[in-house]
């Protein structure tokens, strides 16, 4: 007998699914909406007592908001370029400094020491030496996030191949590959999820130091802006560039997420009930 | 010459004597099992034949060469499965297949089709863009066994490769690898520590006790072998459950091995 499958089955099948995945989606976002509209709700009512330099209404808000998306891209624009040079210069760099420590042991204790006590310098003294190295913003900027970044990736990467098991490292080994190899073909492969973890946890944090640095040494870009906007007390500016702020790392967030879901395909999901 | 040579060879993991005067070959195109309990030293003994450990006296050599000394003259001589499969998670079943070709700078398209060869050689058409975490235990099994075979090794090591499995994928596993290495003619050494294993697939049977020495050996492939009371002969030999055998203090005794059975074994 064959099992016959009515017309239109197929359809209400994927329909169901969909309707399902809308619904999963709604359930997950539903806790931050309401977060978002009591957040909202409680400037609103702040605004009826208090000056608009100690807090704008929401519309304020947002019309300065549509302002800064229309008018001062070029400041999102810039902060966004500063970020992505200094991440991907920090990315390679750490990255390499992580393979070294790994791959060539002598070398690990001094560069692990190296790299602790540049971890162990906190941000705004980065930023005030660069201030006196450095004249150019541009160079003060990327200096100070990549001094600040480099470290995250190193340790993590020099975690990784740690934790590289000793297994596969044997199973390799049996097919005599040269050291080029290993790095190509075992640890490089091996180390992504680190790295993609490390640079979602960092992000948002990087975001903040490039604010940080524009703050006090540039004339363009997001932190140069909302000094500006400090400086002639526009609160509803503020307010718009931190909104805008919050959102550019939610969509890194997101980006990152659909990275590692098409790079980490390979790895099971994990479900704990 | 013999592919797989090991001439007297002790070795000492500090005070501890690990494999005492160890002596055994195997010929081109042999099957070898090196069978033994649990801390009989057999891995220590594989540590050597793959060139991970060297010994502290006697000699080992591998397709003529010292596999310690001169590693990378066994490049794509030795192909080895582990007890685990130790498949790479980001590879799939192809690209597991693939890597050792990769290493030996096998172009892609030759290495696609090699792999894929050996895909259905090894009953997984149709697996090989799965992950591993996609496949059964016997399935990342053979994946393992066609990554050794992939580079077209003259020798095969085998560390406890069918151990892991229950016990009708191990014998359909072993069976099936039987039959492909005797018609490659690869040599093959396998180290287990379940008989059965070894009586079903191996020409020659060495029977290890610690500190790893031959105590007994047998051909269960001889005319008139019979394989149940060549498995209790091994029993015997390996001691039972508890310990060392009679028959291995007996042999201990004179410092050479003495239970030897050649042939049929009664």
């Amino acid at each position: 007998m064959t099992d016959a499958i009515p017309a239109g089955a197929a359809e209400k099948r994927e329909a169901g699914k969909s309707a399902s995945q809308l619904s999963t989606w709604l359930a997950a976002g539903a806790p931050t909406l309401v977060v978002i509209a009591v957040i909202l709700g409680v400037m609103e009512v702040a605004s009826w007592y208090t000056p608009s330099y100690v807090m704008p209404s929401v519309s304020s808000i947002g019309g300065a908001l549509w302002r800064l998306m229309t008018l001062d891209l070029h400041h999102v624009l810039t902060t966004l370029l500063r970020l992505a040079i200094a991440m991907t210069f920090a990315i390679a760099v750490g990255t390499a400094l992580g393979c070294i420590m790994g791959m060539f042991r002598p070398i690990q204790p001094y560069l692990r020491s190296l790299v602790i006590i540049d971890a162990g310098i906190p941000a705004l003294s980065w930023m005030l030496i660069a201030v006196f190295w450095f004249r150019d913003p541009e160079i003060r900027i990327f200096f100070i996030l990549s001094v600040i970044i480099i470290p995250f990736y190193a340790l993590n990467v020099h975690d990784a191949i740690r934790a590289l098991p000793k297994d596969w490292v044997e199973a390799i080994g049996t097919f005599r590959p040269s050291l080029f190899q290993i790095f190509y073909l075992l640890i490089l492969p091996h180390i992504v999820p680190y790295i993609l973890m490390t640079t979602r946890s960092i992000i948002g944090y990087a975001m903040r130091m490039v604010i940080f640095a524009e703050l006090i040494g540039a004339a363009i870009g997001i932190g140069s802006a909302m000094g500006l906007a400090q400086g002639a007390f526009e609160m509803n500016v503020v307010l718009a560039w931190t909104v805008l702020l919050v959102i550019l790392n939610l969509v890194f967030q997101q980006a990152i997420g659909l990275i590692e879901a098409r790079v980490l395909r390979y790895r099971p999901e994990a479900t704990i009930r | 010459m013999s592919e797989i040579l090991v001439e007297n060879v002790t070795h000492h993991f500090d005070a501890v004597l690990a494999v005492s005067d160890l002596s055994f070959r195997v010929e081109r195109g042999e099957i070898v099992a090196l069978v033994g309990r649990t801390g009989a030293g057999k891995s220590t003994a594989f540590n050597m034949i793959m060139g991970a450990l060297k010994p502290d006296q006697g000699v080992v050599r591998v397709a003529g060469h010292d596999p310690f000394a001169n590693s990378k003259a066994l490049r794509g001589l030795i192909g080895v499965s582990f007890q685990n499969d130790r498949l790479l998670p980001w590879l799939t079943a192809r690209g597991n297949i693939e890597f050792g070709l990769r290493i030996l700078g096998v172009p892609a398209a030759e290495r696609r089709k090699r792999a894929d060869s050996w895909l259905e050689q090894t009953k997984l058409d149709g697996a090989g863009d799965l992950y591993p975490h996609q496949l059964s235990g016997g399935m990342r099994q053979r994946v393992s066994l066609a990554r050794a075979l992939a580079i077209d090794p003259s020798i095969v090591l085998l560390d406890e490769s069918f151990s892991q499995l229950d016990h009708v994928t191990s014998k359909t596993l072993r069976e099936d690898f039987g039959a492909l290495a005797r018609r490659l003619g690869k040599t093959c050494l396998l180290i287990t520590h379940r008989i059965d294993d070894a009586v079903e697939m191996a020409d020659r049977i060495l029977v290890l006790a610690p500190p790893a020495h031959v105590v007994m050996e047998a051909r269960p492939r001889a005319a008139g072998a019979s394989p149940k009371s060549l498995q209790e002969s091994i029993e015997r030999a390996l001691g039972g459950e508890d310990g060392a055998a009679e028959g291995t203090e007996r042999t201990l005794a004179g410092g050479r091995p003495a239970l030897v059975a050649r042939g049929r074994v009664a």
